[in-house]
């Protein structure tokens, strides 16, 4: 069964085609990976799943209904992903469901999650490293207790030290919590290693999807096996 | 940071502002008596030892007059911005409010272009056409000109907000649920409220001298109350026999203007620029000891660069012989940018390079000398990280190439076009006397890399210093550019100096690496061996973080506990020491010197699982 799911999704700006007629479906519990260069519509796909940019046609469902409230993100740069004016604590609460009964042993839980202390919640975003807003970033990601996660270049900004404790950090997620994952990144290395199954775009298609180590070892598309000649020295 | 406050002018501005406006509010209780005590022998007097401005029509002392006159003028020029503000808010932040539905987007574009119409026509002219309408009087002239004031601000806090709006934590709360007005109020009005606090202070300063100009045309304030303005025209007309009764509202006006623009001036001084607080002192340079040794194109020895009391380089020391490839790395923070910076010459105030060696093609670098531009300008090549900005995007790319030329050897216009031209096909990029020809934006990314790389050997350079060069691009061009690099240090000889944080870009290019931590180049060693032989913990844990295509998927990946070390801040030993795996009470203690390509007390020694486990856990 797949929870999200693209249906012929098309994207433009102005007269300009990002996406083209895409289809596909994450299936529940899964990290399906999504690679490609920069400008090929990956990151204005997961744009419009979350409901930030509008279609020019298709459909993106979750479990055959509206996304709507069902799809978190988490973004590239964690220095812009996170208000400098506002404390961890309060925007981690402002991502929870309306109705949350004690707001504050739910942000501490969040924070546990994600592996920080509880009174980082009456810190400022400035006062943490880049890995530690990435990883508060992604505690906000989960308060809304969605669906489907969608993670963006998420540590395409971070230090290749920093980097595996948050790929580590997705992956321990995932095992503990079965959560859904579209996963972004230009590093097919990364992607590799977080992924259930790899989808490649290219100008805005998506050219080859399949399980990971069909799609690495076997590439059918030129342009999967281009990619793969360049991360292998 | 208080100390950024501290300059004459800032005092004087936030000294004067205050004395402005305690007087608006003590000037009417205390003086109203005195200026409104008519005394008719004592009419149109000059300045005299009781009344210091004189007198007017009807024998009021006009000192007094303009003290008092102080509450009602600033109390009106600060109503006005109030209004300006309030009403250039709600224009400025509807194309948002609207929202992203089409109709929104529609409404909102019709907000916007309302607001540049409105922008377009001088302030005071919509004063007078708002005076008019509403009616002559200091509410019309408040109204007039607060919504005179209003369109400025409105572009202002549009411009602001599209800066805010495009920001990840605004799309983050949209995906969290955050309506449109909480959006605003709790994320976008915070992030723009300093910049709009300092203009709203210097439009204050701006709408006191448009009451006053109002009020002396007879348009603001009416008999009987009186502001600066009013008494300024009332004062006019014997400006030739009692000059003090026009000159004391105007100077009155002078200062209050000046203190409100002076005070937003020196607030905009405060939360925008930093200005630079400590100047190093220069200490002088030792003379140099060493003797050349020919084979080395840079030779480097105790190499430190400083920030004030911090000091981001700690003394490194390397050469890179003639066509050699060498590589840094390090993660951010580490200083291994700064450290190609101070090769190039490039660190500017307030940061300070020494040496004990910096020799450049035998040439003591040290001394700052004309003659090194030259020789900087043709045989050092410099490729940063991004493209875009290294490259003017208003000229032609050949253009650009051939100025090099024109400028350090000297060749005519021609000549330096067709080697400009010839340097693009060196470079690989196809049909290179047409592409020459276009600018920045139509090349990709990858494109305006070689274009960068063919500026740099458009000299005979004897060293190419490339700093990130393939971060901002794709992987497929990655690795092209990396190849094209590779292939012009055995063609043209070319000695590569090559700085990334990522050890697979090093290991694809580089003879050798040097890695970095805290300022200090920790471990020296063969390319080839990085994976294979790395001594430091430092050096394994970052070959070992990076995953690759052979990375195994059910495993962790390793990690370095921890934080960078904070070069303000560094520990007595070695500076991996809190977080290394292997590190005892000597580590803490004594920092490791450099021995036989390595500087660690435990170099080599094997990290045991366990110890590696706990370091992941740990960060």
């Amino acid at each position: 069964m797949s929870v999200l799911d693209f249906d012929r999704v098309t994207v433009t700006f102005g007269r300009h085609t990002v996406v083209r007629d895409v289809s596909l479906a994450v299936p529940e519990g899964a990290v399906v990976g999504l690679v490609g260069g920069s400008g090929c519509g990956k990151s204005t796909l997961a744009r419009a799943a979350a409901g930030l940019v509008p279609l020019a046609g298709g459909r993106i469902t979750v479990d055959g209904g509206s996304p709507r409230g069902r799809i978190s993100m988490v973004f590239q740069d964690p220095y812009s992903s996170l208000d400098p004016r506002m404390r961890i604590g309060a925007t981690l609460a402002e991502a929870l469901p309306r109705r949350t009964p004690d707001r504050k042993s739910e942000v501490a839980r969040l924070l546990d999650l994600v592996d920080l202390a509880p009174d980082r919640a009456r810190m400022y975003p400035h006062q943490l490293s880049g890995g530690q807003r990435q990883r508060v970033a992604i505690a906000r990601a989960l308060a809304g207790d969605p669906d489907v996660i969608i993670a963006d270049e998420i540590t395409s900004a971070l230090d290749v030290s920093i980097q595996g404790t948050v790929l580590n950090l997705i992956r321990e997620l995932h095992r503990r919590m079965r959560l859904t994952v579209l996963f972004i990144s230009h590093n097919l290395a990364v992607v590799r290693y977080v992924s259930d199954t790899i989808a490649v775009m290219q100008e805005g298609r998506i050219v080859e999807h399949g399980p990971a180590d069909d799609v690495l070892s076997a590439p059918e598309h030129p342009y999967t096996r281009e990619l793969l000649e360049a991360v292998t020295p | 940071m208080p100390r950024r406050w501290l300059n004459p002018t800032a005092i004087a501005a936030g000294v004067l502002l205050l004395a402005v406006l305690v007087m608006a509010v003590v000037a009417p209780i205390v003086w109203s008596e005195k200026a409104d005590a008519v005394d008719t022998d004592q009419i149109l007097q000059g300045s005299s030892a009781e009344h210091w401005a004189g007198t007017d029509s009807l024998g009021r002392d006009i000192f007094a007059r303009v003290l008092v006159a102080t509450g009602l003028s600033v109390s009106l020029a600060l109503a006005a911005t109030a209004i300006g503000i309030s009403v250039g808010i709600v224009l400025g932040t509807a194309p948002m409010l609207f929202g992203t539905s089409p109709a929104g987007v529609r409404a909102g574009r019709l907000v916007t272009a309302f607001v540049n119409i409105l922008v377009a026509f001088p302030g005071l002219l919509l004063a007078l056409f708002f005076a008019v309408v509403f009616g002559v009087g200091a509410t019309g002239a408040l109204l007039a000109i607060g919504f005179a004031s209003a369109p400025s601000f409105a572009r202002l806090v549009h411009t602001l907000v599209a800066g805010i709006a495009e920001r990840d934590y605004i799309a983050a709360a949209r995906i969290a649920g955050v309506g449109r007005v909480r959006l605003l109020v709790r994320h976008v009005l915070p992030n723009i409220a300093e910049p709009l606090v300092v203009n709203a202070t210097m439009a204050a300063g701006g709408a006191l001298l448009s009451f006053a100009g109002l009020s002396f045309l007879g348009l603001g304030v009416q008999i009987p109350s009186y502001d600066w303005g009013r008494m300024l025209g009332e004062g006019l007309g014997g400006i030739y026999v009692h000059p003090s009764a026009a000159l004391a509202p105007g100077i009155a006006v002078i200062v209050a203007g000046l203190a409100f623009n002076l005070f937003g001036e020196a607030l905009a001084r405060a939360v925008g620029l930093r200005n630079p607080s400590a100047r190093p002192h220069r200490t002088p340079v030792a003379p140099a000891v060493s003797t050349s040794d020919g084979a080395a194109v840079l030779a480097v020895e105790g190499l430190r660069v400083s920030y004030g009391a911090v000091t981001p380089v700690r003394g490194i020391s390397f050469a890179v012989g003639r066509g050699e490839s060498v590589g840094v790395v390090g993660e951010s923070g580490s200083g291994k940018s700064l450290t190609a910076l101070a090769v190039a010459r490039l660190i500017e105030e307030p940061g300070h390079v020494s040496a004990d060696r910096l020799e450049f093609q035998g040439e003591d670098l040290r001394q700052p000398k004309r003659a090194h531009r030259k020789l900087l300008g043709t045989s050092l090549a410099m490729v940063f990280q991004d493209p875009m900005t290294s490259l003017n995007p208003t000229q032609r790319i050949g253009r650009q190439l051939a100025e090099v030329a024109e400028q350090h050897q000297g060749l005519n216009r021609r000549s330096a076009w067709a080697r400009a031209v010839d340097r693009l096909r060196a470079v690989r990029v196809p049909d290179p006397a047409r592409r020459a020809k276009q600018l920045p934006h139509e090349f990709s990314g990858g494109m305006r890399q070689r274009a960068m790389i063919g500026m740099g050997l458009m000299g005979t350079p004897a060293l190419v210093i490339a700093d990130e060069p393939t971060t901002a691009l794709d992987v497929t061009t990655q690795k092209s550019v990396l190849e094209l690099l590779r292939e012009l240090r055995e063609r043209e000889a070319v000695a590569l100096l090559l700085i990334s944080h990522d050890v697979t870009v090093v290991r694809q290019v580089c003879d050798r690496v040097l890695v970095m931590y805290a300022g200090r180049i920790v471990e020296e060693l063969p390319a080839a061996s990085l994976t294979t032989a790395a001594r430091h913990p430092y050096t394994r844990a970052l070959v070992a973080a990076v995953p690759d295509m052979d990375t195994p998927r059910d495993r962790p990946l390793a990690t370095i506990a921890g934080r960078p070390a904070d070069p303000a801040a560094l520990p007595e030993g070695c500076a991996f020491a809190p977080r290394c795996p292997l590190a005892d009470e000597r580590c803490a203690r004594e920092d490791p010197p450099m021995v036989a390509g390595v500087a660690c007390w435990k170099a080599g020694a094997v990290i045991a699982p366990d110890l590696q486990k706990r370091s992941e856990a740990a960060s």
